[in-house]
């Protein structure tokens, strides 16, 4: 047993399971405010990528300005989408909602392949020190950038959702709407703000993984990757989605050490998350922190 | 949902076996025996290109006939359906090579497999409800996918496996004007059994899962038994689908299973309306016949003014993606029930004019 | 007087019709510009294009023209099912330009059935065996499947020949390991085999591959093994995005090894993106020189390139001068069959197998010698091996500036010539 690798591995897998963990996030923001599972997440990443590598490369913008302009812009974006495409969804069936988000996330891939070109793009460079040597493992400055601002939003929601008279009204609309409505919560402005907020903090998971790996349109993957980690979370639990997204990094790197010092299959690491997936959901159909649906009758 | 067709003034029935026939009037069936009659008739008639959409129609109808019996008609999500079409196709290879069983037959075993494949998944998906089922099929998706990569003796891993021509008594129907008329044959057959499906007592089951799940588990239905059997429904027509698949291309591989082939079908069966059987086949046309007229639609723009104006030339492929996804945002947005009631409501202005508002 | 001008000119255009409606000589063309290989199809495929284009505009086929039909797939099986069948049908074509491993495996027996030649862009082993018989391991028959430009097997053997030979040279002790690195996919695997059993052969320790997917991710887990494994040469087996993806991850996790792979897995786009990070990775190219260098012949492909360049300053990289190599292999196989008994699909494979170390004319120097025979479909056994150079950072300017610049060069560092061994053929 190669614990060193080991290490270096689960260090890796914290650090990839962060920007899970806020992918996650985002997800469960749309979910646990309108119900809808969103299939186009990973193109919001994609969005708020290219975007701010244009704003990068042609404008010449320092980075941080770029970064907040490509901020600005997303939270326009998920608004103006809520409102074109989503809100005549409004009381549709389940299948329905899922067809129109990957509707979507069709038409936003071609739509950034036409824009920016099929060839992956890279990032100036960012930060002037390009890694940092954390417990023996180098890692890439940005990702701890990332994580910090994970953190950041992570208390920035926490704070959110209990303390602000909005996130309460958006706490109080996923749990039921025509209560809420009848309360004087003007749903529609929840759901607005839900979708701005998301697409926002997905163009920062989707800057990161840009500055990492160059821009290209296979980052919508991630979209599909945070599947396993909002299931293992729970679908309506934010906190949940966070934990869920380290739990399957860190999973994925150890999959990756016991397939190569022991199984030699070759290929856990890409559907390790999937099978634990399938798993978690015969145990615990809502996952580890998501609440039972009760149903009455 | 299955609404009763309008019925025209006169048109009594009489005893419960009339009530349940499946073609309610006798000019729908016989349209739709005349639609049977000129496509047996189109190699004479049209050339090989429009063949094999006909062909790809039909494959592809038979495996969307089997996820909206899953999807329209049980209530269930599968986002991993092109597993279960591929599962076919490798099966009735893997029959064909290693058990010499000839095509003709080994199309429908492989459809047994299928089968069986389905109500293994089915059993715990009878547990999930909404979206977590349909993300237990996602994960079931990437994982038969992997499985399919790996499992050298079954499918020839990644490098895909020859498939033999279908062949009856020593006649080989290897060439487009022959082989449409299996797919038809299984078509008809299979749209029929659908159609036969949903008016005995386990498809009344099947709907009431649907509509209200509670209220039919009340009454006596098992939830469960309804769920994985639906399941193994679907599979069994994704697995002819995909027997098909491979038997017309000659070849089965793993390229083209991925997600994207799965959404497709969802695309099919919600295009053309959920729960119809006609609407299955009217969608899966549609969805087909699509990318062919966008390509039509801009090779006629290629070289004009439009086509240098917008940069066109270089974005045509990407305007072809585009329009899919657009083609289903639109219909989701504007006509949510699909094709199929599309059509009956232009049915019910033609037969109440003037009296249709 | 209205109606007798009408009927001569009717009958005028009558008269005329015949020669409007020659028979061109239809040629199919798959590519794809928009699926999951666009990074590399793009260039590949312009450069078919813009060659068709400029062998109509100066006369085409002996007087004739070619009337290509491209057709973008986008990588999807079914859908280059749909053009071949459109291709067979009342029109039929006399020979395809097809694209990846993926058509082409779906239509070799199609392709042998209604005898039309396939000139592929997947230059996978198995399509190298014209009888099915020609060696022990051989998968496969592929008698009207052609391919400009080394076998993705030979080109892998080239690459362990050079990585035996670097040993030497660095003064390395003890046996070197090779490990592959690749999807699980046809065309990452397609040289596996033949790899690790030349591998082998020449005394390297062969360890388990390394899977990591097309798609562009985080490859760090996978550089980490690497790094614990202590490879010392790494077949890069996919395509360029995801190629790119493991280089930056493995220059971050500090991995010290040395890159090499397959003709589609770096070139000067991909290089660009991986800056720093895909330096020193050595790599096949296809012809026996680059857009920038000093060859006479370069100025037809100059020419040749205005059709999509008009101003004649863009860099083309080295997927397109294959193309264009690949498009005047058929555009002379078909002129022999214009010569020898018309221009059909079984005279063009016989054009193709008609002449030895053949090079087009206008081409010398950029194209290399091929030789197709009856019984061996290899064209050529010599493999030039290039080594990329990037020497400063490549984010800002295009990939013509960077060239022009010098930041990102390729640099040649051998050619292999393989012996034409009969074992190797078909795998």
């Amino acid at each position: 047993m190669d614990f060193h690798l080991l290490l270096q591995l689960s260090m890796n897998g914290i650090i990839v399971g962060t920007l899970y963990g806020v992918v996650g996030m985002c997800f469960v923001l749309i979910y646990k405010a309108s119900q809808i599972v969103n299939f186009a997440q990973g193109e919001f990443l994609l969005i708020g990528a290219w975007v701010c590598w244009w704003l990068l490369t042609k404008y010449q913008l320092p980075f941080v300005w770029g970064f907040l302009v490509t901020l600005a812009f997303m939270m326009i974006f998920g608004f103006l989408l809520q409102v074109i495409v989503l809100r005549p969804m409004i009381g549709e069936p389940v299948i329905s909602v899922i067809m129109m988000t990957i509707g979507l996330s069709i038409f936003f891939q071609a739509l950034m392949k036409w824009i920016f070109g099929v060839l992956p793009q890279p990032y100036p460079p960012v930060f002037a020190v390009k890694s940092v040597n954390v417990l023996g493992l180098e890692v890439q400055t940005v990702y701890l950038m990332a994580m910090a601002v994970s953190l950041v939003i992570m208390v920035g929601f926490a704070w959110f959702f209990k303390m602000s008279r909005m996130g309460l009204a958006m706490r109080a609309t996923s749990f039921d709407q025509q209560v809420a409505q009848s309360l004087g919560i003007s749903v529609r402005q929840v759901f607005a703000l839900s979708w701005a907020i998301s697409a926002m903090v997905s163009a920062v998971a989707g800057v990161v993984v840009g500055v990492v790996n160059g821009v290209s349109s296979a980052l919508s993957f991630f979209g599909i990757k945070v599947f396993p980690a909002v299931i293992l979370g729970g679908l309506d639990s934010i906190v949940g989605s966070v934990l869920g997204g380290l739990i399957i990094g860190v999973l994925e790197n150890w999959a990756q050490f016991f397939d190569s010092q022991f199984l030699k299959l070759g290929n856990l690491y890409e559907v390790a998350p999937f099978y634990v997936l399938i798993v978690i959901l015969m145990i615990k159909p809502y996952g580890l922190f998501g609440k039972r649906d009760i149903e009455r009758v | 949902m299955a609404t009763q067709a309008l019925r025209p003034c006169g048109d009594f029935k009489s005893s419960y076996a009339a009530d349940q026939t499946i073609f309610p009037t006798a000019w729908s069936r016989n349209f739709c025996i005349l639609g049977v009659v000129l496509v047996a008739a189109a190699p004479f008639l049209v050339d090989r290109y429009v063949l094999t959409l006909l062909i790809q129609i039909g494959y592809l109808g038979i495996a969307a006939l089997g996820l909206n019996i899953l999807v329209g008609f049980t209530g269930q999500i599968s986002i991993g359906h092109a597993v279960f079409f591929g599962f076919g196709g490798f099966a009735s290879c893997f029959l064909n090579n290693n058990a010499g069983i000839p095509p003709i037959l080994s199309i429908p075993l492989a459809g047994l497999m299928t089968t069986a494949v389905g109500l293994v998944f089915g059993i715990p998906a009878a547990r999930l409800k909404g979206l977590y089922l349909a993300i237990a099929t996602l994960a079931a998706q990437f994982i038969l996918l992997d499985f399919f990569g790996r499992a050298e003796w079954f499918t020839g891993g990644s490098s895909g496996t020859v498939a033999d021509p279908v062949s009856l008594f020593g006649f080989k129907f290897d060439h487009d004007e022959t082989f449409l008329y299996v797919v038809l044959f299984y078509v008809v057959v299979l749209y029929v059994a659908a159609a036969n499906l949903m008016r005995t007592r386990d498809g009344r089951a099947l709907v009431a899962v649907r509509d209200y799940y509670l209220a039919a588990e009340m009454m006596g239905v098992n939830l469960t038994k309804y769920r994985t059997l639906s399941f193994g429904i679907s599979s069994f027509y994704a697995g002819i689908g995909g027997a098909l698949y491979a038997h017309y291309l000659g070849f089965m591989s793993i390229e083209g299973l991925d997600i994207s082939f799965s959404i497709q079908f969802l695309a099919m069966i919600i295009i053309g309306g959920l729960g119809s059987i006609m609407g299955t086949l009217m969608g899966t046309a549609f969805m087909v016949l699509l990318p062919q007229g966008v390509n039509f639609f801009a090779r006629s723009l290629d070289g004009s003014a439009i086509d240098h104006a917008l940069g066109l030339h270089e974005g045509l492929p990407f305007l072809r993606e585009m329009t899919i996804g657009a083609a289903i945002i639109l219909f989701l947005i504007f006509e949510p029930d699909g094709l199929a009631h599309r059509w009956k409501q232009i049915k019910a202005y033609w037969k109440l004019y003037p009296f249709s508002y | 007087m209205n109606t007798l001008k009408l009927t001569l000119m009717l009958t005028g255009a009558v008269a005329l019709a015949p020669s409007i409606a020659w028979a061109d000589y239809s040629v199919g063309h798959l590519n794809d510009f928009s699926g999951g290989t666009a990074d590399v199809g793009k260039p590949y495929g312009q450069g078919v294009d813009d060659t068709f284009a400029y062998i109509n505009a100066h006369g085409g086929i002996a007087g004739t023209k070619l009337a290509v039909d491209a057709t973008d797939y986008g990588y999807q099986v079914p859908r280059a099912l749909a053009a071949y069948k459109n291709w067979t049908g009342a029109n039929k074509v006399v020979a395809i330009m097809g694209w990846g491993t993926a058509d082409t495996e779906a239509l070799v027996k199609n392709v042998t059935d209604d005898q039309i030649p396939y000139v592929s862009a997947s230059y996978a082993g198995t399509l190298t065996d014209p009888t099915g018989k020609g060696g022990p391991s051989s998968e496969r028959a592929a008698p009207y499947n052609f391919f400009y430009g080394p076998s993705y097997s030979d080109a892998a053997r080239a690459l362990v020949q050079w990585a035996a030979d670097d040993w030497k040279k660095k003064g390395g002790q003890g046996k070197p390991k090779w490990v592959h690195m690749g999807a699980n996919h046809p065309y990452p695997n397609a040289p596996r085999k033949a790899e690790e059993e030349y591998a082998k052969e020449l005394g390297f320790e062969v360890l388990d591959p390394v899977v990591f997917a097309l798609t562009p991710g985080d490859y760090t887990a996978q550089c980490l093994t690497l790094k614990q494994s202590g490879a010392n040469y790494a077949y890069l087996g996919n395509t360029g995005a995801s190629n790119i993806a493991v280089l930056k991850s493995c220059e971050t996790a500090g991995v010290k090894v040395q890159f090499v792979g397959n003709v589609w897995g770096i070139d000067e786009n991909s290089l660009k993106a991986a800056g720093s990070a895909g330096n020193g990775v050595v790599f096949p190219v296809r012809t026996a020189a680059l857009w920038t260098d000093s060859v006479p012949s370069l100025s037809l492909f100059k020419e040749i390139a205005k059709n999509s360049d008009p101003s004649g300053s863009e860099y083309k990289p080295v997927h397109y001068l294959s193309g264009v190599c690949a498009a005047f292999y058929l555009k002379e196989a078909m002129e022999w069959a214009a010569a020898n008994g018309g221009v059909s699909g079984p005279n063009i494979a016989k054009g193709f197998q008609a002449k030895a170390n053949w090079v087009p004319k206008g081409t010398e120097g950029v194209c290399k010698p091929s030789t197709w025979t009856a019984e061996d479909h290899r064209p050529t056994l010599s493999v030039d091996l290039y080594q990329t150079q990037v020497t400063g950072p490549t984010d800002a300017g295009t990939v013509s500036e960077l060239i022009a610049k010098g930041t990102m060069k390729l640099n040649k560092v051998a050619t292999i010539d393989l012996p034409r061994k009969k074992e190797w053929i078909g795998y």
